[in-house]
């Protein structure tokens, strides 16, 4: 019905008129790590600029799965101040943020998606490498051993 | 159970198992909110495999069903990837293998399209019309013809203040302008048949070889 939710134009709605819905949404919403401590079973989220908080409470439950007690949304204002090369204006994008609270007492940490990994055998011997070459590079610029640490420039 | 697996393989390098085992009781999982991210195995690498993207051809032989629900996974896939880059983004890192992004969407637009084929085809068989909303074309006040897609309204036209004073008509004293925008647009359309041209000729210049050989 309708194909791709956003940028659409949805049948006008009149009390009594039938409940609107949509079939293939083109929503998106992506989790974000808070940037205030936030309490445990609240997570924050980033969605299309069209989505209400109903909008919201049926996406997560309805597609994710997930119980939702209470959502809170906001709108940032992305600033307009950074300039570019040709000292044009560059504006940074606005964005929705929301607040889920899950319901029937889940909590939810926003893990470490960048845990260290141990290195493998390829980039191990690339840094031995590198440090080879480095430590060479020191020797070179250090000058005669002979001369005990005295620059080339003074004479003799 | 079998359909889905193949369905899903072709775009994501992992398939999650479903959960059909009847004497397992599970505590109310916090798998909805772990689908916004990727397989933990996954998290840290430098680049995570995945296969191409769905083709328009792949997708018609598909079943409305199926499409419906390769929607919802590519949305899923999609959010995923969204929240893998703004993450990556915080935490000053590169992300692993960004275009699978644009694979998702890809597939996502391809999607939209056969759905939309269907429709438009099921519609004619139906009704007789091509398009979801009727329309016409129309001109506007400087002259130029668009088509305006009727719009749905609470009142009539004959009420709306806003509607009444839009001018769908143009006055005599534009026809010159239109005569100017006809002859700008002959000159662009010039301008681009002598570039073709010349660039055809530059290409023939330089691989001799490769020219077309007209038929004498």
């Amino acid at each position: 019905m309708a194909t791709g939710a956003r940028k659409a134009v949805y049948p006008l709605f009149q009390l009594g008129g039938p409940q609107l819905r949509i079939f293939r949404p083109n929503f998106y919403m992506l989790v974000v790590r808070p940037g205030v401590p936030q309490p445990e079973d609240t997570v924050q989220f980033r969605v299309s600029m069209e989505m209400t908080k109903v909008d919201i409470k049926n996406y997560l439950e309805k597609i994710y799965n997930v119980p939702v007690a209470a959502v809170r949304t906001r709108i940032q204002y992305g600033a307009n101040n950074k300039r570019n090369h040709k000292n044009q204006r560059v504006k940074k994008p606005d964005y929705k943020v929301a607040y889920v609270q899950l319901g029937q007492g889940q909590t939810f940490q926003f893990p470490n998606l960048f845990p260290e990994k141990e290195q493998d055998t390829e980039t191990r011997s690339f840094d031995d490498f590198k440090n080879t070459y480095m430590e060479r590079e020191k020797q070179r610029q250090k000058g005669d051993p002979r001369r005990g640490g005295v620059p080339d420039w003074f004479g003799l | 159970m079998l359909l889905m697996l193949n369905l899903f393989h072709k775009n994501l390098a992992k398939v999650e198992p479903f959960h059909q085992l009847k004497f397992l009781h599970t505590t109310l999982s916090r798998k909805g909110l772990e689908e916004f991210f990727d397989d933990p195995r996954n998290w840290g690498e430098k680049n995570v495999k995945s296969g191409d993207a769905w083709n328009i051809k792949q997708l018609r032989g598909k079943s409305s069903e199926d499409l419906h629900k390769l929607w919802y996974v590519l949305l899923k896939e999609k959010n995923m990837l969204l929240t893998l880059e703004q993450e990556s983004k915080r935490q000053l890192r590169p992300m692993p293998s960004p275009e699978r992004l644009e694979k998702v969407e890809k597939s996502m637009k391809n999607i939209d399209l056969v759905v939309r084929e269907r429709e438009i085809a099921l519609r004619l068989l139906q009704t007789g019309h091509e398009k979801p909303v009727p329309g016409e074309w129309r001109n506007d006040f400087l002259g130029r013809t668009y088509w305006y897609t009727y719009k749905e309204w609470p009142i009539p036209w004959y009420l709306n203040k806003k509607y009444k004073k839009r001018k769908f008509y143009y006055l005599p004293h534009v026809n010159h302008f239109i005569r100017l925008r006809l002859e700008k647009s002959l000159r662009r359309r010039v301008r681009r048949q002598n570039l073709e041209k010349t660039r055809q000729k530059v290409l023939e210049r330089k691989f001799p070889h490769l020219a077309v050989k007209s038929q004498s």
